[in-house]
């Protein structure tokens, strides 16, 4: 059971060049991450920064680049935190040929090896403004399968 | 923003692994059950059984009800909940952030 794990796609209109540069151009990047503007070392162990005018900074170091196929990265949970195992989770994206455009498909992992420590106050995470999904995760399943 | 739940990730930690799953689903099937009688549904020793309920317990759960020499425990569904919560927020985000993704290189 994948309870570790968030795994989202979506079908783009557009060949995989253009999602690629979608993701790793920063001014293209700040459009969908970051209100404040965001920067790019594209190269594996380079550095990605999202900026936010209320949230402050997060950092990504990148573990995987294979344009325009595959980008990983890790990012930290919290703002103003370099990435390191413990405070960060790790996000890939898939890039597949389809007829008519290209599969984005995400997966972002490893929730289950944050560190929490009991006495740390609660602090504020990543931007995440919007409603909750429609679709149920298999997490969901679970607690379901629980509460029958 | 959201917040981290304090308890999200103690949750997914000990759903992680196998023998807890089918644990917790031995307790929801039974109701509730104690150490020695799970141990009887399950293929692993009653001390290891003591010992994941130590860490279920912790990751709050189960609730644990002492009855005469023997402890009883039940499941406890709202850290369950709560994390599933988060990570459905999680994945809407993505959902948000793979159509505004979509429009960009369309509208190129």
């Amino acid at each position: 059971m994948a309870t570790d794990r968030i795994e989202r796609d979506v079908f783009i209109t557009a060949p995989a060049r253009r999602v690629w540069a979608a993701l790793t151009e920063a001014e293209q990047l700040a459009s969908w991450f970051g209100d404040a503007g965001a920067e790019v070392e594209l190269r594996v162990g380079g550095r990605l920064t999202f900026r936010w005018r209320q949230h402050g900074t997060v950092h990504a170091v990148i573990e995987r680049l294979e344009a325009p196929r595959f980008l990983s990265y890790r990012w930290a949970l919290q703002s103003d935190e370099e990435p390191r195992p413990g405070n960060s989770t790790l996000v890939e994206f898939s890039l597949t040929d389809e007829a008519g455009g290209t599969r984005l498909s995400v997966v972002e992992s490893g929730f289950a090896d944050l560190e929490w420590p009991e006495a740390q106050q609660e602090r504020h995470v990543r931007d995440n403004s919007s409603g909750w999904a429609s679709e149920l995760g298999e997490l969901v399943a679970y607690v379901e399968r629980q509460a029958a | 923003m959201t917040n981290w739940p304090r308890d999200a990730h103690a949750v997914m930690a000990a759903l992680s692994d196998p023998t807890r799953q089918g644990l917790l689903d031995v307790l929801a099937a039974r109701g509730g059950v104690t150490a020695t009688e799970a141990a009887q549904d399950l293929p692993v020793s009653r001390q290891a059984i003591v010992k994941h309920l130590a860490l279920l317990h912790r990751a709050g759960l189960v609730e644990a009800q002492r009855c005469g020499r023997d402890v009883r425990y039940t499941v406890q569904p709202a850290p369950l909940e709560s994390a599933a919560t988060w990570l459905l927020t999680v994945a809407a985000e993505w959902d948000r952030r793979l159509a505004v993704i979509k429009r960009i290189a369309e509208a190129e």
